[in-house]
């Protein structure tokens, strides 16, 4: 049996510590140590999108990473997206106000790549939302009311002064 | 706070988020072989310890007689029928630990031939020791009538493929047992189908169990039956005195949970020179998987029924079966049946159209039923041509068509609407709860409740929390499938708000708000309905087909008669969600195997559910009209996944100058001659 390791993660600001076994995945981390349980799984092969969190502030898929690739860095997810607590961020309301959910499993992870996508591109075209939305799936909605949500989110972010981040590497420790 | 919000801020509970002291994770040791007897299992959880077959349950199960000696194992006897089916079950204290003792079970088999065909499944060998044939279904429907009805006969073959429901959340379930009740929490279409199958499968009084909905992540007819895993997860939870979670991954969804479609007819329609139809003969193969259980006993019927489509239609013989084959058994996926029969009788009136050299819309004009009467294979048809008319008035087909490629669908949805739907308000502290019998999974039905809430009562949709399914709350209920909720759930909505204003003003004298809020009130009510509704669609989608074979789809028009559309922007959302299927199912989406059964599928992309990146916008209308019921509407749920293929297919038959008589279109076919050079 591999050893257990210690790992200490930043999720949503809190640091969360445990002794974890080698080979368990981030997304286990988050909703079964952290209890982040907004991040959900979906599927075994990398497709769905519904664990997608932020890394250091980069959106990826916390079912195929490690949870000890993860060990001292940063993590985001739905639940800390809003800097007020209890408050939604713009993207957030707007998927409310656009009907950008139907049964609201896959909408965690793609609110967080839609996050990402505004937060480092302007003036988005429909065309660009699709593909930056292509690697999460939705089986409810058809995606026309998650593309109006998004660009809808585009504008509050703007009115609100919530500006472009500068792409950060990331490097996964393998 | 509302449904919408909760959701985004990541504060939704599905059942895989729910975590208790002690909990037990369940995994299963699955078969990989499409067939083969079992000789000897060591280890695990087996068959000898939960010795129960699954009852069948939910969507279309009352309609038909049940099939012991096919029926599903809890866990396999002597013999495997598909691969995935669960063979033994093992579990830990840690999930990750569960799933390295599913390989500690040695399981020792005899692989057999197995058949995945349905076609030739019926002349092979019986797959089940217990049945002497393949085929466990064999009916006939309407009456033989002379070939010469017609002057011109056209006949095909037509299929849709097996495709897996794929609901972004998969299965799952939680048990536990205080050693006198069994609860279960789960992601559901019906709690009720959940609680009377394992009370059947168990041998359990109704009184000892209780079965408590969570968030439910999409179904699509997934979600409304009863399955093995749950029935191990029960006898756990009891055996053990401890929680047990179940949550399926998308492998075992792909294999073992139970795909829709799965369907192919033989058919031939007669009509005379002028395009008036004068017959329907042919067969309906349906392809039923290993065991009953799910709904591949009754869905030949339901599609053969279904073969007059909106249409008048004088002679008809229609032969309908349903055969084993190694594969799980078929379940429904959004119109369990419905889109298969209007796939078939829509295909052959375009061919039809095309053979008297007409513009097929103007053939089912000449068709349309200008009467309600009984079609000779069974349903009611409506009369459709006053709709039609409108129909194509208003999605501008006649101009579409002089400039694109376009197809145009015309279906008539069959509602689920009998057995009726219950309802429960309760007034308590100024506040309303409300509860209704089937249970929602997406469609929110949170909204149409608080509006007709809102109506009957004037209680501000604020004060009103719509409350997930619980059978301890709400005694008695069908379901949510067959498009039937905003018409028997809703009407049950309504009804129980008239008795609380009923109940206010016998006290009274008349009602009043503050009565209403200032006092504790309940009122249940059961909307009974014995009757099957039915409502009319029309698709047009225009397309075309590059160079490289890529689809480019332009309009997708849907025109339908939703009756009073009692919450546009949810109603607008099954429209679009529902066209998306439509169009994969269409392109892109099948399960599929090789000749013995073994799976070729192994991931949801596979699969064929579409991403974002390459749909049209849609456009949406309604037909004015209202439904006899109380709260007006006619549902909707299904009309696209009938549809949009139909219409995309003959889209693109038109821009390849080909028929194309399968779903999914194989993308070989949409490569011209002139690019494959
Ligand atoms: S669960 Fe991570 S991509 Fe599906
Ligand atoms: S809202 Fe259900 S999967 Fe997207």
């Amino acid at each position: 049996m591999v050893e257990n390791r210690h790992i200490s993660i930043t999720v949503n600001g809190e640091r969360k510590e445990a002794d974890v076994e080698p080979r368990m995945l981030l997304v286990h981390f988050l909703r079964e140590i952290a209890g982040s349980t907004g991040t959900h799984v979906g599927c075994d092969t990398t497709n769905c999108g519904a664990c997608t969190v932020l890394l250091d502030g980069r959106a990826v898929k916390s079912c195929t990473i490690l949870a000890v690739q993860a060990d001292r860095r940063k993590i985001t997810t739905i639940e800390g997206l809003s800097k007020e607590p209890g408050k939604m961020h713009p993207v957030q309301k707007s998927f409310v106000d656009n009907h950008g959910l139907q049964c609201g499993y896959c909408t965690s992870g793609m609110i967080i790549s839609a996050y990402w996508l505004l937060k480092h591109k302007k003036n988005v075209s429909e065309q660009e939302i699709r593909e930056a939305i292509s690697g999460n799936l939705c089986r409810c909605t058809g995606y026309d009311n998650i593309i109006m949500s998004i660009k809808d989110a585009e504008k509050r972010m703007e009115e609100e002064g919530d500006t472009l981040e500068e792409e950060q590497a990331v490097t996964v420790r393998k | 706070m509302d449904l919408s919000e909760k959701f985004v801020k990541g504060n939704g509970t599905f059942v895989d988020d729910i975590h208790m002291p002690g909990m037990l994770y369940l995994g299963f040791v699955r078969s990989p072989y499409p067939r083969a007897k079992i000789k000897k299992i060591s280890g695990g959880i087996t068959h000898k310890d939960v010795n129960f077959d699954i009852a069948a349950v939910g969507e279309g199960s009352e309609e038909e007689q049940t099939f012991s000696s096919t029926a599903h194992p809890v866990l396999a006897k002597d013999f495997v029928g598909y691969v995935g089916q669960p063979v033994a079950a093992v579990y830990s204290t840690d999930p990750y630990e569960a799933e390295d003792l599913i390989d500690s079970v040695e399981v020792d088999y005899e692989p057999l031939p197995g058949i995945s065909d349905p076609e030739k499944a019926i002349d092979f060998e019986p797959i089940n020791p217990a049945s002497k044939s393949n085929v466990i279904v064999d009916r006939y429907f309407g009456k033989e009538f002379p070939d010469n009805v017609g002057d011109v006969v056209i006949e095909g073959r037509f299929v849709n493929n097996r495709i897996a429901t794929n609901p972004i959340e998969p299965r799952g379930i939680v048990t536990a047992y205080d050693g006198d009740k069994l609860t279960i929490w789960i992601g559901t279409q019906s709690i009720y189908s959940i609680k009377s199958g394992i009370c059947e499968a168990m041998h359990l009084p109704a009184e000892k169990v209780r079965v408590i909905q969570t968030d439910t992540g999409g179904a699509f007819g997934l979600k409304g039956g009863l399955f093995p895993e749950y029935v191990v997860a029960a006898w756990l939870a009891m055996k053990e005195k401890r929680p047990v979670k179940w949550i399926e991954t998308r492998r075992e969804h792909l294999m073992a949970s139970r795909p829709g479609r799965g369907a192919i007819a033989k058919l031939k329609l007669y009509a005379d020179r002028s395009g008036k139809i004068k017959g329907l003969k042919g067969e309906v193969l349906v392809d039923n998987g290993a065991f009953t259980g799910g709904s591949g006993e009754f869905s030949p019927a339901f599609i053969a029924m279904q073969l007059a489509g909106a249409y008048h239609l004088e002679n008809a013989y229609v032969r309908a079966r349903s055969v084993l084959t190694n594969k799980a058994p078929q379940g429904p996926y959004r119109g369990a049946g419905r889109p298969e029969a209007m796939f078939f009788i829509e295909k052959m009136m375009d061919h039809l159209a095309d053979k008297l050299k007409m513009d097929p819309v103007d053939l089912r004009l000449k068709n349309a039923a200008e009467e309600r009467y009984r079609s000779p294979l069974g349903f009611e048809v409506e009369p459709s041509k006053k709709f039609l008319e409108a129909a194509i008035k208003e999605t501008g087909y006649r101009e579409l068509s002089k400039k694109y490629n376009t197809g145009f669908s015309f279906l008539i949805l069959y509602h689920a609407t009998s057995g009726g739907e219950s309802a429960r308000i309760q007034v308590k502290d100024g506040r309303l709860k409300v509860w209704i019998g089937g249970n929602a999974h997406g469609q929110r039905h949170d909204v149409f409740s608080k509006t007709l809430i809102n109506e009957e009562l004037g209680v501000d949709e604020s004060l009103v929390d719509f409350q997930l399914g619980d059978t301890d709350q709400i005694p008695a209920g069908i379901g949510a499938w067959g498009s039937r909720s905003a018409m028997v759930a809703g009407s049950a909505v309504l009804m129980a708000a008239r008795m609380l204003r009923e109940k206010v003003e016998k006290k009274y004298g008349k009602y009043s708000l503050n009565h209403l809020l200032g006092e504790e009130w309940d009122a249940y009510h059961n909307f009974e309905y014995s009757k099957m509704e039915s409502s009319l669609g029309v698709n047009v989608v225009t397309a075309d087909v590059d160079d490289l074979g890529k689809v480019k789809i332009r309009d997708c028009i849907s025109y339908y008669d939703a009756g009073r559309v009692l919450d546009p922007a949810n109603a607008a959302g099954q429209i679009a969600g529902g066209s998306v299927q439509g169009i994969s199912q269409a392109l892109y989406e099948e399960l599929a195997f090789d000749e013995d059964g073994q799976p070729l599928t192994s991931s949801i992309s596979d699969a064929g559910v579409a991403t974002a990146d390459l749909l049209p916008k849609f456009t949406i209308k309604y037909y004015k009209s209202e439904s006899t019921l109380p709260s007006k509407a006619k549902g909707i749920g299904e009309a696209p996944t009938i549809g949009v293929p139909i219409a995309l297919s003959r889209a693109l038959e038109k821009a390849m100058g080909r028929e194309f008589n399968e779903t999914p279109i194989r993308p070989e076919l949409l490569l011209r001659e002139t690019a494959v050079q």
